[in-house]
C-alpha cells in the first residue's frame, strides 16, 4: 500500500482519471449516466481497496466544486462516502475473483455495478434528505421525498452503470493492465 | 445444486430490483399526492373565483337597479331643474364607492374617474339648477363608471386562478432600451397597471379623454417636454399587432388597454411636431 501511494506512475494516473471523470461530467449527456463510478471500481480493482478508497473520496471532492450542477453543498460528504464504497468494493472484489473467464465476470461486474450504484444513490440520497431536513423538513419526509423523487435519476443511473461496468470493466482493466505493468493482477 | 456465489450475486440484484420497484412506488404515491393537493386548490380557487363572481354580479345589479330608477326620472320627467335627482346620484356614487371600494384602492384610474364625477357632481349640487343636459351627462359617465368596475371586479376575481405573463419594453430614445420579459400581471390588467410594475410613472388625468383617460409624462424620471407649441418630446405607447406581425400605435389611452397573456408592448420617448 505504502509503495503504491508513493508510486508517481499511480499518482499521475489518479490525476488522468480525475480529469478524466471531470471532463466527461462536464460534457453534453444524459443525465446520471457516468463513468467515474467505473473508473472508481476500476481503480480500487487495480491498487488494492486503500487507493480505491482515496481516488473515489478524491474525485468526488473535486467534483463537488466543478460539478455542472454547481456546488455539491451539503451532498459532498455524501458523495464522497458513496464513491469511497465503490472504490473499497473494487478492491474487495479483486480478492475474491474466481477468474477471467469473459461471461462470467462480466456479468458478476454488472451485479456489482448495478448494486454499488444503487447504494451509491441511496447515500447521496439521505444526502440530499439531510439538506431538506436542514431547512425544517420532518425528516421521515425528507427521507421519503428525497428517495422518491431521485427514483427516476436511481433508474437511470442503475441501467446504464449495468450497461458501462458489464461491457467496459473487462476491456478497461485489460488495458491498464498492459499500460502500467500492474503486477499480481491475478 | 446453485453456487453460494451466484446465490450472492443473484441476492444483489434482487436487492437492487427491489430498492427501485419500492422506490418508484413511492415516487408514483408522492406524484399522485401532489397532483391531487393541486386539484384540490384549484377547485379551491375556481370555488373562490364562482364566490366573487356572484357577489359582483349582486352588487352590480342592486346599482343597476338603482340607476334605472334614475335613467327613469331623466327620461319621463317634464321637470327641468333636475338637482334633486343629481342628489340621487350622488348617493348611489357613494354605493358605487363603498361597494367597490379595495377595487378602488388598489386602481388609481379608476379612482380618478370616481373622484372626477363625484366632483362634478358636487359643483352641480352646490350651484344648484341642474339642467337635463347636465344630468344627462353625469347619467351617462356614471354608467361608464359601473360598467368599468363591475369588468374590473370580474377581472380581479379572475387573477386568483392565473396570472398573464407578458413582455414590455421601454425606449428611451437615447438608444437606452430596456426590456422586461414574463412580467407577471394579474388578468384583467391595463398598460398603466403594467407599466407601474416595472417603472416608476407621473401621469396626467383628462377627464375629457376617451377611452381611457390618463397619459404618461415621465417613466423613472425621463420627462416629456414641449419645445415651443408645436414639437416636443413624449411617451408613446405600442402594442405588438399578431395580425400585422409589427407594433402598432396604441389607439386609446392606456388605462384602457386590456393586456393579454404573451403580448408585447413598447413605451417610446419621441418627438412629435404638428405640421
Amino acid at each position: 500500500m505504502q509503495n503504491n501511494t508513493k508510486n508517481p506512475l499511480i499518482i499521475a494516473l489518479m490525476g488522468v482519471l480525475t480529469a478524466l471523470c471531470l471532463a466527461v461530467q462536464l460534457s453534453p449527456r444524459p443525465p446520471n449516466v457516468e463513468f467515474t463510478s467505473l473508473f472508481t471500481f476500476t481503480f480500487g480493482f487495480l491498487f488494492g481497496p486503500f487507493l480505491g478508497v482515496l481516488f473515489g473520496s478524491f474525485v468526488m471532492f473535486v467534483n463537488g466544486f466543478f460539478s455542472p450542477w454547481g456546488f455539491a453543498g451539503p451532498n459532498l460528504p455524501f458523495q464522497i462516502a458513496g464513491m469511497a464504497i465503490v472504490g473499497l468494493a473494487g478492491g474487495l472484489y479483486k480478492r475474491y475473483v474466481k477468474g477471467y473467464n469473459a461471461a462470467g465476470f462480466c456479468i458478476e461486474v454488472a451485479v456489482l455495478g448495478a448494486f454499488l450504484t444503487e447504494l451509491y444513490d441511496l447515500v447521496t440520497n439521505f444526502g440530499v434528505a439531510f439538506s431538506y431536513m436542514i431547512v425544517g423538513m420532518n425528516p421521515s419526509l425528507a427521507v421519503f421525498t428525497a428517495l422518491a423523487y431521485g427514483t427516476p435519476f436511481s433508474l437511470v443511473h442503475v441501467f446504464s452503470n449495468i450497461a458501462v461496468f458489464g461491457i467496459m470493466f473487462f476491456p478497461l482493466i485489460g488495458s491498464l493492465n498492459h499500460v502500467l505493468r500492474v503486477e499480481n493482477l491475478g | 445444486m446453485v453456487e453460494k456465489r451466484t446465490l450472492l450475486f443473484a441476492s444483489l440484484l434482487m436487492f437492487v430490483l427491489a430498492m427501485l420497484t419500492s422506490s418508484l412506488a413511492g415516487y408514483f404515491y408522492l406524484q399522485n399526492a401532489v397532483s391531487s393537493e393541486q386539484n384540490a386548490e384549484n377547485l379551491q380557487s375556481i370555488d373562490a373565483m364562482a364566490t366573487r363572481y356572484n357577489d359582483a354580479m349582486t352588487k352590480y345589479n342592486k346599482l343597476l337597479s338603482d340607476y334605472s330608477m334614475l335613467y327613469g326620472s331623466y327620461s319621463l320627467s317634464q321637470d327641468t331643474d333636475f338637482t334633486l335627482p343629481t342628489d340621487s346620484l350622488n348617493d348611489l356614487l357613494d354605493h358605487a364607492e363603498g361597494n367597490f371600494s379595495s377595487l378602488l384602492a388598489s386602481q388609481k384610474d379608476l379612482n380618478e374617474t370616481c373622484y372626477e364625477l363625484r366632483g362634478k357632481c358636487q359643483a352641480l349640487l352646490a350651484r344648484g339648477n341642474v339642467t337635463r343636459e347636465e344630468f344627462g351627462e353625469l347619467l351617462n359617465e356614471l354608467y361608464e363608471l359601473l360598467n368599468l368596475l363591475v369588468i374590473r371586479e370580474l377581472n380581479s376575481a379572475m387573477s386568483e386562478v392565473t396570472t398573464l405573463a407578458i413582455n414590455m419594453c421601454i425606449d428611451y430614445g437615447n438608444e437606452t432600451v430596456k426590456w422586461y420579459n414574463n412580467t407577471d400581471v394579474s388578468p384583467g390588467s391595463s398598460l398603466f397597471q403594467a407599466i407601474q410594475k416595472v417603472a416608476t410613472v407621473n401621469y396626467t388625468y383628462y377627464a375629457w379623454m376617451k377611452p381611457g383617460h390618463i397619459r404618461l409624462t415621465a417613466i423613472n424620471d425621463k420627462e416629456e417636454y414641449a419645445i415651443g407649441y408645436s414639437e416636443g418630446w413624449s411617451w408613446i405607447w405600442y402594442y405588438w399587432n399578431d395580425d400585422l406581425q409589427q407594433l402598432v400605435s396604441g389607439p386609446v389611452g392606456c388605462d384602457a388597454w386590456m393586456l393579454k397573456d404573451g403580448g408585447t408592448y413598447k413605451w417610446r420617448f419621441e418627438h412629435w411636431s404638428w405640421p
